[in-house]
């Protein structure tokens, strides 16, 4: 059997405003340390892999190697930037474009670099080459004529890396990048 | 001339208000929760200036604080300090010589750490180009890293998107 509610208790009901003054005290001290600490820009670093050896850089010896295990099957892919535009080719070839002569990939109508189009070839040549079984088909090496700025080799690289399939996944393009000697 | 002041006004009380702090508490709150989610405990890893600006890239992980060496527009600098002048960089040359040394120098301290205290030696480097950087300047800073012992390198970008 419940109680009856006692009618003598009927207190009124307490009318009293929360004092929200500690609270914004708190929010003026933490929203200048917060903002003093705030990472305005995001900084990303691309990780470039050089073997320790004492022949970084020189590409002769690294050629030499090459002719001497023939049986091993590699690409040696090389990404050559210049002025005009982006060169695609490999020790034995060069990739040529519609007109079959000059850069690969030509700079557009507007001078700038067309990297568009140099990702789709590069996609391409991946597609190709993929289960063939070469060695190297992660990698590529990348080099440039002595005036080329670093934001166009980013870039590259940016494109060189990833790509983005039909289903819209990221995939792995060349994600090992090496430098190469500069073109003289 | 002036107005005579109200007789009538002069008996009124003031009026008792309060401010209404609701809809300040919300704008604080949310400013709150948007510097949380920016806030780092790296601290600024980078600076940016007008002489070093970063070329902007899409992908990139989150970058360690390691030795790093700067190429601003006119100077070369490891950790912040000067060590040679773009311009004066030998062409014929690969390797940089004073940026050898300062390196050779940190590679050393380096090394004697992991001797002293068992800081391991992680051989990495940091490398801040601004993004006019010719590719010749860069590759002999990143040749010149690789032959005095810190040869991994990564290359800090402003990451965007």
């Amino acid at each position: 059997m419940a109680y009856k509610p006692s009618l003598r208790q009927k207190s009124q009901p307490l009318d009293m405003e929360l004092d929200i003054r500690p609270v914004m005290n708190l929010m003026v001290v933490l929203i200048p340390l917060l903002i003093a600490s705030a990472e305005w820009v995001k900084i990303g670093s691309i990780e470039i892999n050089v073997p320790p050896s004492k022949d970084v850089g020189a590409s002769g010896p690294n050629e030499n190697q090459n002719q001497i295990i023939e049986n091993e099957l590699k690409l040696g892919l090389k990404i050559a930037i210049t002025s005009d535009g982006f060169t695609i080719g490999n020790s034995q070839t060069l990739l040529s474009n519609e007109e079959g002569a000059g850069p690969t990939v030509p700079l557009k109508t507007d001078a700038s670099y067309d990297y568009d189009v140099l990702k789709q070839k590069l996609i391409e040549i991946k597609k190709a080459i993929t289960g063939k079984g070469f060695k190297d088909s992660d990698r590529a090496v990348l080099t440039a004529s002595p005036g080329i700025e670093y934001q166009v080799i980013i870039s590259v690289m940016d494109n060189l890396q990833t790509y983005t399939d039909d289903a819209g996944e990221q995939q792995l393009l060349f994600p090992q990048v090496n430098f190469g000697s500069i073109i003289q | 001339m002036a107005f005579q002041p109200s007789k009538s006004k002069r008996h009124l009380e003031p009026e008792q208000g309060s401010l209404n702090m609701n809809s300040m508490m919300d704008m604080m709150t949310i400013i709150l929760l948007f510097l949380l989610k920016s806030f780092s405990t790296e601290g600024a890893l980078v600076t940016p200036s007008e002489t070093l600006r970063l070329p902007e890239s899409m992908q990139g992980e989150k970058p360690k604080k390691e030795l790093s060496v700067s190429i601003a527009k006119q100077v070369i600098l490891v950790n912040d300090v000067p060590v040679i002048d773009v311009a004066t960089i030998d062409k014929n040359q690969m390797l940089i010589m004073p940026l050898a040394d300062r390196l050779a120098e940190y590679a050393r301290q380096e090394k004697q750490l992991e001797i002293d205290v068992g800081k391991e030696f992680t051989h990495q480097v940091n490398i801040q180009g601004d993004d006019k950087t010719a590719f010749e300047v860069l590759f002999k800073v990143m040749f010149t890293c690789s032959k005095s012992d810190f040869y991994k390198m990564r290359l800090l970008t402003i990451k965007k998107g």
